[in-house]
């Protein structure tokens, strides 16, 4: 019976070969147009967490607890070089750094800006962020010479401060005995993250000319950043350090809240669309099966008649309900799976068009992305839509009374 | 012995004020192996004598025993499933599935009832030739002539191997020879396998090959002649 009656849906639906063709068009074009936006939207999405991820966040950072809320430079933690030495011998830690941070001003003879001062070991820092492939211009570098009190600034700093590879920066702060203190560095290289805001407020230096400017005792630093091989497991390493250490430790999620947020509103974005967008063709689809009853009337009245029951009759309308809704949803997902795959590759520039969305951090190159659960999601959202669109024009079916249906002009 | 037992069936309407007595207290026994044709004018109540005979429709008053089963008594469902089972029906127009070819349409009430692949495809096999289609099996109902389509309709009427068949104006849509031509195959059926066809007509060739004409006017029987 499962066989003959799917036959009988799929043939009746191209009974009205336009009517159908339209119906699945729409589907087709609806899917397209809501998982293509929410493709893009998460790519954006994760290359911005991506990024914030490898050049900024880490995926976990520890630091003395005073530190999160008053980052002075006397709230440091001890021994942080053989705390880095067990985070280090962790088999899911890709790689680990400290660093040494002060705020403090950064000036030029035209101007001076706040900034926050980080004291990087290069070696160890490229392979935990990423800044070193952010560098704007040849004659930048990233710590490649050996001598004393070199900067590295943001391409945004320089313009503010109208300084360029070899120009001259003070930097003033406060040293760990309180006392107001400063050097002249160099500029050695300028880079461009996508975050206009973390490019503003952090200039790098070698921690070890930071150290010896702020008088930090031994052994010390202000932050340990990790790097996972993989960020899922974030949770799970979070807990094995609280175990070694007693300094605060924090992931990712937690570091910048407004990452998560912005992901898990992603999903939830891609639901409403499809929602709406159901909607609407639900509708459209109830429409076109209510013409179709009513144009079978005598047909379904004959079949009623010869002894069909309610109940099957019931589910042939919803197969072939289900199966014009499920067609423009395939459809809809091969192409949307196509546009994704094939711009998650090639990217879609929008720089022309979007200046300033790398002021919010997120890229000018947009790579579209979407997991095989949120495809899942969506098919399941699809035969949702066509077994309840189904339900109205069906109840109108075997409303029907054979006698009469058979007997109408 | 009767397989259809009618006995003061009445069927009235109401149509806003007027109450219509479609079938106005009517006794009437089928015996088993007839040919029996309902004449009567437009009006008459033979349609409605057939829907009421054929479960598509209920009595207002008397009852309809076939094969020992009081109809009336029956559910919504249970009615249903009793034609499946005991009722061949062929209709006026509009008798095939138009997506399913000749031989699907056939299967199509096997199915329903479930019976296996290989019984299925025999009995289509042997009715549609026993129809003289043989070799149309599978042309859809736009590929066939009126006629023909007419002669599907008996065969798949049949397959469900029915007590008996209803044929409400079988002939209306067709011209003489696929009419003639109808005929003789149910004429056939019913000599050669005892099958009972009982239709509703106002078509003199009809009238001529019944063994019995039952005439209706105003939803009474006026005149039961056997030949």
């Amino acid at each position: 019976m499962a066989n003959i009656n799917l036959q009988m849906a799929w043939r009746n639906i191209w009974r009205n070969k336009l009517r159908s063709s339209v119906v699945i068009a729409a589907i087709t074009v609806g899917l397209f147009g809501g998982l293509a936006a929410s493709g893009i939207m998460k790519g954006m999405v994760m290359d911005m967490i991506d990024n914030a991820l490898e050049n900024t966040v880490s995926h976990i950072q520890i630091h003395d607890e005073h530190f999160i809320d008053n980052s002075e430079v006397v709230f440091l933690m001890k021994n942080s070089n053989i705390l880095v030495q067990k985070i280090n011998s962790e088999p899911e830690v890709e790689a680990v750094c400290e660093r040494t941070k002060a705020f403090g001003m950064a000036s030029t003879a035209s101007k001076a800006l706040g900034v926050m001062i980080n004291g990087i070991e290069p070696d160890k820092e490229k392979k935990v962020t990423k800044i070193y492939t952010k560098l704007t211009d040849s004659l930048s570098s990233y710590f490649t010479t050996e001598k004393k009190n070199r900067i590295l600034i943001s391409q945004k700093l320089a313009d503010k401060l109208n300084a360029k590879v070899k120009s001259k920066i003070i930097l003033t702060f406060q040293d760990y005995d309180g006392n107001l203190t400063g050097a002249s560095f160099k500029v050695e290289g300028i880079f461009k993250t996508q975050n206009a805001m973390f490019d503003e407020q952090n200039v790098f230096v070698r921690k070890k000319d930071l150290d010896r400017l702020l008088n930090m005792p031994a052994n010390t630093s202000h932050e340990i950043a990790v790097l996972l091989k993989d960020y899922h497991k974030t949770p799970e390493v979070v807990d094995k350090l609280k175990k070694i250490t007693s300094y605060h430790i924090e992931a990712w999620n937690k570091i910048d809240p407004y990452l998560e947020l912005t992901t898990s509103l992603t999903g939830f974005m891609l639901l409403i669309f499809m929602t709406v967008i159901l909607l609407a063709l639900g509708f459209a689809i109830v429409n076109t099966m209510l013409m179709v009853i009513l144009e079978r009337t005598k047909e379904l009245g004959m079949i009623m008649a010869i002894g069909m029951n309610k109940r099957k009759v019931f589910i042939m309308i919803m197969q072939e309900t289900t199966l014009l809704t499920l067609t423009g949803g395939i459809l809809g997902i091969l192409v949307s799976i196509i546009f994704i795959t094939y711009f998650g590759k090639a990217g879609i520039d929008i720089s022309g068009v979007a200046q300033g969305i790398e002021a919010l951090g997120y890229s000018s190159v947009m790579y579209p992305q979407l997991s095989l659960t949120d495809y899942l999601q969506v098919i399941v959202m699809v035969l949702l839509t066509g077994i309840i669109s189904s339900i109205f024009p069906t109840i109108r079916a075997i409303k029907m009374k054979p006698a009469e249906a058979v007997r109408m002009d | 012995m009767s397989i259809i037992q009618i006995e003061s069936l009445k069927k009235t309407y109401r149509e806003t004020e007027v109450e219509v007595h479609a079938v106005n207290g009517i006794d009437l026994s089928f015996e088993a192996g007839e040919f029996a044709a309902i004449v009567g004018p437009s009006g008459s109540g033979k349609t409605t004598l057939l829907n009421l005979i054929g479960g598509l429709d209920s009595p207002t008053e008397g009852k309809i025993v076939i094969n020992n089963t009081n109809i009336s008594n029956l559910s919504a469902s249970q009615i249903i499933d009793f034609r499946l089972w005991n009722i061949g029906f062929v209709f006026q127009a509009y008798n095939l599935i138009p997506v399913l070819t000749a031989k699907e349409n056939v299967e199509f009430i096997m199915h329903l009832q479930g019976r296996k692949k290989q019984e299925r495809e025999q009995r289509t096999k042997d009715l549609l030739t026993s129809v003289g289609l043989g070799n149309r099996l599978n042309s859809r109902p736009s590929q066939l002539s009126g006629g023909q389509q007419q002669r599907v309709a008996v065969a798949r009427a049949l397959a469900s191997k029915p007590k008996f068949v209803l044929a409400d104006e079988p002939t209306a849509n067709l011209d003489s020879k696929s009419t003639e031509n109808l005929l003789d195959i149910m004429e056939k059926l019913n000599r050669e396998e005892n099958i009972t066809f009982i239709f509703s007509t106002h078509d003199a060739r009809v009238v001529k090959k019944a063994h019995r004409v039952i005439t209706i006017e105003d939803g009474k029987v006026v005149s039961d002649e056997r030949k």
